[in-house]
């Protein structure tokens, strides 16, 4: 029974069975991202054990089609069981053999990918910051995520922010703000959603903006694609004890342009918000200079750069460097590239990538590249020979 | 007979080559070689007149000749003088290329047969046309058939104006017979009205005459600046590259600050009085002037430009796609009927053609100073340059003909599909920032770009081994399992280039923006192939597939590489927007269609085989 497991595990009739898989996980990966964007169809075919690619109602005849649907594995399954399929086939068969160097070298390398891929979706953080010229940031923050914040500005110094992440808020929960003694409950939670003013109509807050202008949200379907950009928005009751305080009408888009909303509580005054999930940096970074180059004559840009300089405590660390297109800064374990800019061009938008695997991919590229040549190599060479002595 | 084959060979090709390397048909007395030289800065580089010419009539009317009313035929460079120069006798000329004429609903347009229109000929419909143009979709991918023509047919008209007012004012074509004039009457007004001027907003006695007609020069350069489309003022010396050039507009109105015009300028008026005069002595002399200050304002990059013009000349590229033709004819004869001749006949022909095909790269490669691959256009005359070289290299190893007619299908094939992508104009543009970088330029898109070749080419093989198998009974054993071994080694290499090209696309993503792989159209095109060369060479060592099977696999790979190559750029444009209505949409359904019927033939019963390779099997 086990070695008849062992046998199918290990055979190269399960790495091509997988590797077909792959492909057909790939392919409809790819299509789909027109219908949900790169960044959720990501999450649906190569994050996932198992999806369905559904006939888009867009296609030919999709109306009558649409209840088409192919399962398939995910990326997750998939990767699991090439991981399994490799371990045991070079473990049953494993012989140290200068003709096989190559190979294993491949297939070694193909392992570490996979894995590296799979440390990439677990711990790498992306987030973006902005700059502006002349000016400083201390943060980043990822338009995919929110946060619910309570920020105590009473201390001149520095502000305490309380934090809870927007994946927590579910409807109907009560969550404890961190290092208060208040509490948060969730009457509503909405992915994406139209503010809208509507007076006299049930209002389930009755405090800050909700309250003083009558505007209530509306619930409407997150919208994946690129650039677009969710309203996550909610209804949260605070509470001191047993006490509430009120109910807030928290919305990323009621930042920093709208007048701050404030709960009173026995301890003194929060500032409240639900706004995009805020990574801080031990550090700032400044601006000195922008700059964006076109070709004479024309909107095609040749060259993005930011020359920033970075703010450490430790004095050591401070560190000038000019970002532009594929010349990063790395620095304190991130790596910030040039990505966007305002549109009037007064302030740059870097990428901050938090990603701790990010050399693996090195790794595995050699062993695989290397491992390639000189198995072809070796092939080559046996074939001229063939050639010769033919 | 041997002799006989190869002069009948060699006077094919040097028919074809005749063709191309004819001299020019009459001699007007105008030094257009010349005027074709001279530099102009359009779409971030400075290029030759020539280059605008050709590009711009491209896309107006999808060719590089113009057919006059009275029979006759147009250069480019002939066109645009009489565009720019003599633009009553321009208006006439059909340039504007409908396909689907009474699709348009113009009344009183389409006439039967007729698929070039002139200026004149559009001229009662531009209210319409424009009409039209604003209610279509202004997504371009969405557009259908219909909305393409008509956004073709607008934006054509405009190009059109824009280019015809690079040399001389907006008015009626008798303000050309005095250009020069104009401009030294405009200079001499110049100090006089700004003196009028100083007084009038002194609120002093002016004069109202004087400054009105300075001011009516200034509202036309106004209008000139904002339209003319070629910068061919160049800065004065000495000149960067990265400088701009002025339009004529600009530099007119410049004037009024610097108060001294370009001689460039001037010169083009006095061109421009003596085209139109017939004055072909006149032209020739201050052509002259210009190209000597040409060459001394430019003397680094002059030596490009006028390269480029000398390459827009030759078309490597037409001549080679003749000589892919020709090979395939010799080697399809050859199976029939004197294989050695015309073997041998079929690969000089194919080195010829390859030489050219190198030529055209090469060339490329140094009036753009990049690698070789910047655009897709590019990429399709590389995809064949490399198939076309893996080819010749079988074919010096294996003298069967095998390899030099699928090299040659590929090469023709490519280069095909290069033609039609150039119909969009320049294809030696500038490098968006992100792509601008000659090492991954070098090193990543190059090898991925060889994958392609090499997954083209080993499909093509299996495509051979099919029909061969299929249809000619001398197709044995040793001849199957002889290409059997390249379509295996020729699998091996595109594993090897793709999954390098691959990784070092990752390395590229991980040093522009953080992460090294993301999962967009592009990316997994390309790790389909690599996944697509893996099932190949596992299945084949696993013994799960025999020679068809592998032929079936290697056959599904050009669906795979096209998809990579073509398919993944109609994706990607905005959510839900497939690119159905894409004609790339058809070519793209159609091909693959072809290669699931060729693999529907290779898994054919062997019972329907011919070959002695079938026989022995069963």
């Amino acid at each position: 029974m086990l070695s008849a497991l062992l046998q199918i595990f290990s055979s190269l009739k399960l790495t091509v069975i997988l590797l077909s898989a792959s492909m057909v996980l790939i392919f409809f990966g790819t299509i789909d991202q027109v219908e949900y964007g790169i960044w959720h169809t990501q999450k649906l075919y190569f994050e996932s054990f198992v999806v369905a690619w559904q006939y888009p109602a867009v296609w030919p005849a999709g109306e009558q089609l649409t209840w088409l649907r192919i399962p398939m594995f995910g990326g997750y399954t998939i990767g699991a069981l090439m991981l399994i399929n490799l371990t045991v086939a070079y473990s049953r068969r494993f012989s140290l053999k200068a003709a096989k160097l190559g190979l294993y070298a491949i297939h070694l390398g193909l392992m570490l990918l996979i894995v590296s891929e799979l440390l990439t979706d677990l711990l790498a953080v992306e987030s973006q910051m902005t700059v502006p010229e002349g000016g400083r940031a201390n943060y980043s923050q990822t338009i995919r995520a929110n946060e619910l914040v309570l920020i105590d500005r009473s201390d001149n110094e520095f502000d305490r922010v309380h934090t809870i992440p927007a994946q927590d808020l579910k409807p109907g929960r009560t969550l404890d703000v961190p290092d208060t003694t208040l509490h948060a409950r969730v009457l509503h939670f909405y992915p994406n959603a139209q503010l809208v003013q509507a007076q006299g109509s049930r209002n389930p807050a009755n405090r800050g903006v909700a309250a003083k202008m009558g505007v209530t949200a509306i619930p409407q379907a997150p919208d994946y694609s690129e650039k677009a950009i969710n309203t996550a928005t909610a209804y949260i009751e605070i509470l001191e004890g047993d006490t509430s305080l009120g109910v807030w009408l928290l919305s990323n888009v009621l930042d920093d342009r709208f007048p701050a909303q404030t709960v009173q509580a026995d301890q003194g005054e929060y500032e409240i918000a639900l706004r995009f999930q805020r990574y801080y940096h031990p550090f700032e970074i400044e601006l000195l200079d922008f700059a964006h180059d076109k070709y004479p004559g024309t909107e095609i840009p040749f060259n993005f750069s930011s020359k920033i300089i970075t703010h450490h405590p430790d004095p050591a660390k401070k560190q000038q460097a000019l970002i532009y297109m594929n010349h990063p800064l790395r620095y304190e374990g991130l790596t910030f590239y040039q990505a966007s800019f305002s549109p009037d061009e007064t302030a740059t938008v870097l990428q901050v990538v938090r990603n701790p695997g990010w050399l693996l991919p090195y790794f595995s590229v050699l062993l695989m590249g290397l491992g390639m040549t000189y198995q072809f190599g070796l092939h080559f060479s046996k074939y001229l020979k063939k050639r010769k002595t033919a | 007979m041997k002799k006989i084959i190869y002069s009948l060979a060699a006077l094919l090709v040097l028919l074809v080559l005749g063709r191309y390397l004819r001299p020019a048909a009459q001699d007007s007395g105008y030094d257009l070689a010349g005027f074709a030289e001279l530099p102009v800065q359009v779409g971030g580089r400075i290029k030759p007149l020539d280059s605008v010419a050709r590009n711009t009539l491209l896309v107006l009317a999808a060719r590089q000749k113009v057919e006059t009313l009275d029979g006759q035929t147009l250069s480019p460079i002939e066109w645009f003088l009489d565009l720019t120069m003599r633009p009553e006798r321009a208006d006439t000329h059909p340039v504007f290329k409908i396909e689907f004429p009474d699709d348009l609903g113009l009344e009183g347009l389409a006439q039967p047969g007729k698929r070039h229109y002139s200026f004149n000929d559009l001229r009662p419909h531009f209210e319409t046309i424009n009409q039209q143009f604003r209610e279509i979709d202004p997504e371009p991918k969405k557009r259908d058939a219909y909305q393409r023509q008509i956004a073709e047919l607008n934006n054509g008209l405009s190009l059109y104006h824009r280019v015809m007012h690079s040399l001389h004012p907006i008015g009626d074509p008798q303000r050309l017979d005095q250009l020069a004039d104009e401009y030294r009457s405009y200079l001499s007004l110049l100090q006089p009205a700004m003196a009028e001027l100083r007084k009038q907003q002194a609120g002093e006695e002016y004069n109202a005459e004087l400054v009105k007609n300075f001011l009516g020069y200034g509202e036309d350069y106004l209008r000139l600046s904002q339209t003319a489309h070629l910068r061919v003022i160049p800065p004065p010396a000495p000149v960067d590259p990265m400088d701009d050039w002025l339009n004529l507009g600009d530099e007119l109105l410049n004037v009024i600050q610097t108060g001294q015009l370009s001689p460039y300028a001037m010169s083009y008026a006095s061109l421009t009085m003596a085209y139109r005069a017939g004055d072909a002595q006149t032209f020739n002399k201050t052509l002259t002037q210009v190209k000597e200050r040409v060459a001394a304002d430019f003397p680094d990059d002059i030596g490009r430009v006028h390269f480029e013009r000398l390459f827009n000349g030759y078309k490597p590229f037409a001549i080679a796609i003749e000589l892919y033709i020709l090979v395939f004819l010799f080697v399809c004869i050859s199976w029939l009927r004197w294989p050695q001749a015309l073997g041998n006949a079929a690969f000089w022909t194919l080195c010829l053609a390859f030489a050219l095909h190198t030529f055209g790269l090469a060339a490329r490669m140094y009036i753009q100073d990049r690698p070789p691959v910047t655009n897709l256009y590019s990429s399709a005359v590389f995809v064949g340059w490399g198939a076309v070289l893996l080819g010749a290299f079988l074919e010096r190893f294996n003298r069967n003909g095998v390899g030099a007619a699928m090299a040659a299908l590929v090469g023709f094939a490519t280069l095909i599909i290069a033609h039609h992508l150039a119909m969009t104009g320049d294809t030696l543009e500038m490098m968006r920032a992100v792509l601008d970088s000659n090492f991954w330029l070098a090193t990543h898109v190059v090898v991925i770009t060889l994958g392609y070749s090499a997954m083209f080419f080993a499909g093509a093989l299996a495509i051979a081994f099919t029909f061969l198998g299929i249809l000619r009974r001398g197709f044995d054993k040793s001849a199957a399992r002889s290409l059997a071994g390249m379509v295996y080694g020729i699998t091996c290499f595109a594993a090897l280039f793709s999954l390098v090209g691959t990784i070092l696309g990752g390395i590229w993503a991980d040093q522009s923006w953080g992460r090294f792989w993301g999962w967009d159209p592009k990316e997994n095109g390309a790790l389909m192939i690599v996944i697509m060369c893996a099932i190949t060479l596992h299945a084949r060592w696993g013994g799960l597939v025999r020679e068809r099977g592998i032929m079936a696999l290697a056959i599904l790979g050009n669906i795979v590489t096209a998809w990579s190559w073509f398919g993944t750029n109609l994706l990607g444009v905005g959510l839900h927007s497939y690119g159905f209505t894409d004609s790339g949409f058809l070519w793209m359904c159609a091909f693959a269609l072809s290669q699931l019927l060729c693999i529907a033939l290779a898994l054919l019963p062997l019972r329907f085989w011919r070959s002695q390779f079938a026989l022995s099997k069963s």
